[in-house]
């Protein structure tokens, strides 16, 4: 239970600092809250308190308190997914400098509705 | 005949781009269409052999529901097909339009957009679908960003953070999914959450929950009225060919995720009414936003989003004819915006301006981008002859055999919404061809851009004319959706 509160906690800080900053690297930072809590979640959403490893590494092991692998790969995939964006964004970070001199978001409106 | 290969073939020819890049800086920009034109062929070949029983394929050799799936359904091999088309004509447009910046890492990601759009639609498990949305997403946030001025990196970075949130839901949504029933194969879970739920006619809130993290995830990518702040300023600053794959397919996998969730796997139907609502807020608020616009590219733009809320307005009616409707302007749009965007691309190219009011005469000077342009907005406006004629005929018809007070209202908005949508498209044809010219110097027509500008044309009239054939296919692509049963036992046997 204390995970999914941790996790949740983590992506709704996440939002939070979305919604509130107007720094671009602080909402990159709140992009990456937003990952790792989906992470967690995922990672607790298949998790067995005492749990062993999904092997049969030695005999009389029971099945019942094995971890759940699926939810391990798919953060694995996810964690892959958000380290590009991640990349992608500071890379755009760098050329928004480059172009505008700042990374303050609410001074950047070239473009409006 | 193995529909692998529609994912297999751009992805590779995607990775090896820059190894051919190495021989020849020439050679680059013709692997695309290649690619593209392969993908073309291969869907339409596979029509047949599909419309009498989709394919199912096992991904690794594990037996379903543990492993991933290809499913590939009428539905599938529409998108598939609209895609491989699009992109076809689209890269044969590029090899001439695209002069500068890095072209190897262009034509690269611009295939790794379309493999994540093929995989997307083929795929029959919820985080591979995840994940191939996640290429389209991560290599569109860099191709709005491929002119690398001040106006692209802007859109580029809304678009990524905003992407970037919505897929955070879709993950947390398919998380919640895996959490309450064990699997992530789309049968397998429609399977489950029938024999729970059954036919109930409230929706449960354990599956109201993870229904509108998903929603909210792909609304966000399908930019759905409120989600859809990023779409204008990247549609606009994009280069005009990207601007018309993001226009005419990116957004519609959204849609297309969309409804996979809400008719195969949760099928919930009660919900419908509000989704075509929101489907008309959308309609209402990009028309209406479009007309307002001075940039050209930013009123096609706004007009994707009133198209997009169209679409879904005629897939929520929820009646087989009505879906296939949807269907059928999926078709329209992706056309017709594909060839109002590579219309225009040229038009800017010669002006320098994105302004309207700089195109006054330009119907003299560049017969065929003008003709282009003409032909996709009558199209997309809905005259008769051309394609969107039929696909709106058939919306209001279904939405009036539906026979409710509710639809009745609703259509008489969308028929409102079609006047306002010829007002702004004929304001721009007036100018293109009746207005005094300015001095713009003629310039001979690239013979690709011409060939493509008549590709498209031909499909547009040709379906115009005849639309029988491509409705059969339609009509097969919402019956897989509105039977759940169908689709769970061509898959789990």
């Amino acid at each position: 239970m204390v995970y999914y509160i941790g996790a949740f906690g983590l992506i709704i800080i996440g939002l939070y600092v979305l919604m509130v900053k107007r720094n671009l690297i602080k909402m990159i930072i709140g992009i990456s809250l937003i990952n790792t809590g989906l992470n967690l979640f995922l990672i607790s959403v298949g998790f067995i308190k005492l749990g062993t490893a999904p092997i049969f590494s030695k005999p009389g092991l029971n099945p019942k308190i094995m971890v759940d692998p699926l939810p391990q790969a798919m953060v694995l995939t996810a964690i892959v997914i958000s380290v590009a964006t991640l990349a992608m964004a500071l890379a755009l970070a760098i050329r928004l400098y480059e172009h505008h001199g700042t990374l303050d978001m609410g001074k950047i409106k070239d473009q409006k509705w | 005949m193995n529909p692998v290969y529609l994912i297999i073939i751009p992805l590779l020819s995607a990775f090896s781009i820059p190894l051919f890049g190495l021989i020849s800086k020439k050679l680059v920009k013709f692997i695309p269409p290649l690619a593209m034109l392969f993908n073309a062929v291969y869907a339409i070949l596979l029509i047949p052999q599909i419309l009498k029983k989709p394919i199912v394929v096992l991904m690794g050799g594990y037996s379903l529901p543990f492993g991933i799936n290809l499913f590939v359904g009428p539905l599938g091999i529409i998108f598939t097909g609209v895609i491989a088309i699009i992109g076809f004509i689209v890269s044969f447009y590029a090899i001439n339009y695209i002069k500068e910046g890095d072209k190897e890492k262009y034509h690269m990601l611009y295939l790794l957009l379309l493999t994540g759009a093929t995989g997307a639609v083929l795929t029959g498990d919820i985080f591979n679908l995840f994940v191939f949305c996640e290429i389209l997403c991560i290599s569109s946030f860099a191709l709005v960003a491929d002119l690398g001025d001040k106006r692209s990196i802007e859109s580029s970075v809304k678009y990524l953070i905003q992407g970037s949130v919505g897929s955070g839901f879709m993950l947390l949504g398919i998380g919640l999914l895996y959490g309450q029933f064990g699997t992530l194969n789309m049968a397998h879970l429609a399977q489950i959450i029938t024999e729970k739920y059954g036919a109930a006619q409230s929706i449960p809130i354990d599956l109201f929950i993870p229904f509108v993290f998903v929603i909210i995830g792909f609304g966000i990518e399908g930019s759905i009225f409120p989600l859809n702040a990023w779409l204008p300023d990247a549609h606009s600053s994009a280069p005009s060919t990207i601007s018309a794959v993001l226009s005419g397919l990116a957004i519609e996998i959204g849609l297309y995720a969309i409804i996979r969730f809400v008719f195969t796997i949760f099928g919930i139907t009660s919900i419908l009414p509000a989704l075509a609502i929101l489907g008309l807020i959308t309609l209402v608020i990009g028309e209406i936003t479009a007309f307002a616009q001075a940039n050209i590219k930013r009123m096609l733009a706004y007009s994707s989003i009133g198209q997009l809320g169209l679409i879904f307005f005629a897939i929520s009616i929820g009646t087989s004819e009505a879906i296939t409707g949807g269907l059928f302007q999926f078709l329209t749009h992706a056309f017709s915006k594909a060839l109002l965007f590579l219309s225009v691309g040229y038009m800017i190219y010669r002006t320098k301006s994105m302004e309207i009011s700089s195109f006054k005469g330009i119907g003299k000077k560049m017969p065929f981008a003008s003709l282009a342009f003409l032909i996709g907005s009558f199209s997309l406006v809905g005259l008769p002859l051309f394609m969107g004629f039929s696909s709106k005929f058939i919306i209001v018809k279904s939405a009036i055999l539906k026979n409710s007070t509710l639809f009745n209202i609703l259509i008489m908005v969308v028929l409102l919404c079609t006047i306002i949508e010829g007002a702004y498209f004929f304001k721009v044809i007036q100018t293109i061809y009746f207005k005094k010219s300015n001095n713009i110097e003629i310039k001979k027509a690239p013979a690709t851009a011409v060939i493509a500008f008549f590709i498209l044309i031909i499909i547009i009239i040709g379906l115009g004319i005849y639309p029988n054939e491509v409705f059969k296919i339609l009509q097969c692509g919402a019956t897989e959706l509105l039977d759940k049963s169908q689709y769970i036992r061509s898959v789990l046997g």
